[in-house]
């Protein structure tokens, strides 16, 4: 029973983890109306640059916060030199550009960091575990687990609370209408792209004393991120969460007691909502 | 005879004289999942990143009844073609009801359900060691272990695909696959069930799919684990691209361009896939449009010139 309960929270912590993914490449395929295959690959630099951060300053959290920022810079970089340029070039060529994106950054990361998984370590003082009653639960983990959840949180704030999110919400229901109402539609797209890459980078970065790092990750994740958004639906957060959790705590639950499924689970679980919800769980578009 | 099965008939001759038989077969099984993936992309306006699901379960299912039931060749290729099918209808049924971005979303990520299952499952699929010792079995005295002899059979059922996939787009089918890419709303009010068409287009490419994978797994006699990976998924989309999705031989031409490149680049750098990325973002970046449309470019200026 204990060994169900401390899945469950791993599943909830990942879970959060995949809803952050989830909500950052929902931004950026709704506002900007392109398939982002190289979400994966940001989320994958993200955790890379974690650890040198970590390395070369010495400190967790100033790492934490280098990180992600290292990421925003490189999705910013990638918008204004690239897709910007693609708009009008319809999703294939969208796609073959994002999805070249990814191989050259999986290989970049080989090529700077090595093609041998790393492992890393929490900071020291969340090294260790701590006694819930029911089970023994690493620290780190439920660090994760609150960081997730704020991060998802101040997410909402800013689409729901503040003008910028507003506007980016329209942006997502109406491009040409935001564009009439005499805002700065390329800068709406940059802004979009750059905050969906810091959301994958720090998801990346809250990853790595987790699971370790490897060159494959990006990928794995990428196919997660997907997952969470085709049953969550672009542009919305609860969906996000929704899904998140879902696959999150399924897995958790079934690497408990088949641990070659845990990977597929994510996937089944998806097709199975599909069959009975077509248009995903809360059903838009 | 037209222009284009001239230098088709041409080509078909000339390949295995200019390069190995090996690499020679691999353009044309190539151009197989090209053409199955064209229909999708080109002809109905469906962008799958999934073609390697249909390609790798065919491999995998053809492959182990070969290996150890001793299957005749047309038994294969039989099977590989229901494989193809019955999982693109699978995969079909899930992705059509979503149009747009997610449709493309949903094809990768199924296509990562197949990847995962292959991946996992060791004792049938040989996980990341993949699928090895896939025999070419003769038939009717035909030794398809000579590679020349595998070459010339694997041409022919390039050449009978061909044909097929152009009696496919000019049939009333592929009259209404393409209203529905020009004007998929349209399509509907006119009275055609579109998910139904997408789903028929989705189990014909799968078919095609099938086929290929087959020829695939005869050839190098092993199921590799990249035959059901995404990276295959995205290699046919990038060999479409730049054959030109727009016409029935782009692909046959991108998978000429993709094949010839990959094979000479990548036994000289392990880290292939960089160049391959580079290539993706310097063909979408300028040269959009693919060889075709470049070359009926160059082809009009010239003779305007004239």
């Amino acid at each position: 029973m204990s060994l169900l309960l401390g899945q469950i929270l791993n599943g909830i912590a990942t879970g959060m983890l995949y809803a952050l993914m989830g909500l950052g490449l929902s931004l950026i395929t709704g506002v900007l109306n392109i398939p982002n295959f190289a979400h994966g690959a940001l989320f994958a630099v993200g955790a890379y640059l974690l650890v040198t951060a970590v390395n070369v300053l010495g400190n967790f959290w100033v790492g934490l916060a280098v990180a992600p920022l290292g990421v925003a810079l490189l999705g910013l970089a990638i918008e204004y030199a690239g897709i910007r340029r693609l708009y009008a070039a319809g999703h294939d060529y969208q796609l073959l550009f994002t999805f070249g994106l990814s191989l050259i950054l999986a290989e970049g990361i080989i090529l700077v960091w090595g093609p041998v998984g790393i492992s890393h370590l929490p900071p020291e003082i969340l090294r260790g575990g701590v006694d819930l009653g029911f089970t023994f639960y690493p620290k780190y983990r439920l660090f994760v687990m609150v960081a997730a959840g704020l991060l998802v949180f101040l997410t909402w704030l800013f689409l729901e609370k503040t003008r910028y999110g507003a506007i980016m919400r329209a942006g997502i229901e109406n491009k040409e209408m935001v564009s009439l109402l005499g805002i700065d539609i390329h800068l709406l797209f940059t802004v979009a792209f750059a905050l969906g890459a810091w959301l994958a980078g720090i998801a990346g970065a809250l990853t790595a004393p987790i699971r370790g790092l490897s060159p494959g990750m990006g990928v794995d994740m990428l196919g997660i991120a997907f997952v969470v958004v085709a049953l969550g639906g672009l542009g919305n957060l609860l969906g996000a969460i929704a899904a998140g959790l879902l696959i999150g705590v399924a897995q958790a639950i079934v690497a408990a007691y088949w641990t070659e499924a845990s990977t597929v689970v994510i996937y089944a679980v998806m097709a199975g909502v599909l069959l009975v919800r077509p248009q995903g769980l809360f059903g838009i578009r | 005879m037209k222009k284009q099965t001239v230098l088709l008939l041409a080509a078909v001759v000339v390949l295995p004289l200019v390069l190995r038989p090996a690499i020679a077969s691999e353009i044309w099984i190539f151009a197989i999942l090209g053409l199955g993936l064209n229909l999708l992309l080109g002809y109905t306006g469906l962008l799958s990143f999934g073609q390697a699901t249909f390609f790798g379960s065919a491999a995998y299912v053809a492959g182990w009844l070969l290996k150890h039931y001793g299957i005749n060749v047309f038994l294969a290729l039989g099977t590989g073609v229901f494989v193809g099918a019955a999982s693109a209808a699978a995969v079909g049924y899930l992705c059509v009801q979503r149009s747009g971005l997610y449709f493309i979303m949903l094809t990768f990520a199924l296509n990562q359900l197949f990847y995962f299952v292959a991946y996992q499952w060791t004792s049938v699929t040989g996980g990341e060691d993949g699928m090895p010792g896939i025999p070419r079995p003769a038939f009717l005295g035909i030794d398809f272990g000579d590679p020349l002899a595998y070459y010339v059979f694997v041409s022919v059922l390039f050449l009978v695909s061909l044909w097929i996939m152009k009696r496919i787009v000019e049939s009333p089918l592929g009259k209404i696959l393409q209203a529905i890419r020009e004007n998929e709303v349209r399509a509907e009010a006119v009275g055609y069930n579109v998910a139904r068409f997408k789903l028929a287009a989705f189990v014909i490419g799968g078919a095609f799919s099938g086929l290929a994978g087959v020829l695939y797994a005869m050839l190098f006699g092993i199921v590799p684990l990249e035959a059901i990976g995404f990276v295959t998924s995205g290699n046919v989309v990038f060999a479409t691209l730049i054959g030109g999705s727009g016409s029935l031989y782009g692909p046959v031409i991108g998978s000429f361009v993709f094949i010839w490149l990959s094979e000479s680049v990548s036994t000289l750098w392990a880290r292939w896939p960089l160049l391959l990325g580079v290539a993706f973002v310097i063909v979408v970046l300028f040269l959009r449009g693919g060889v075709v449309e470049a070359w009926s470019r160059l082809w009009q200026s010239s003779k305007q010139k004239l």
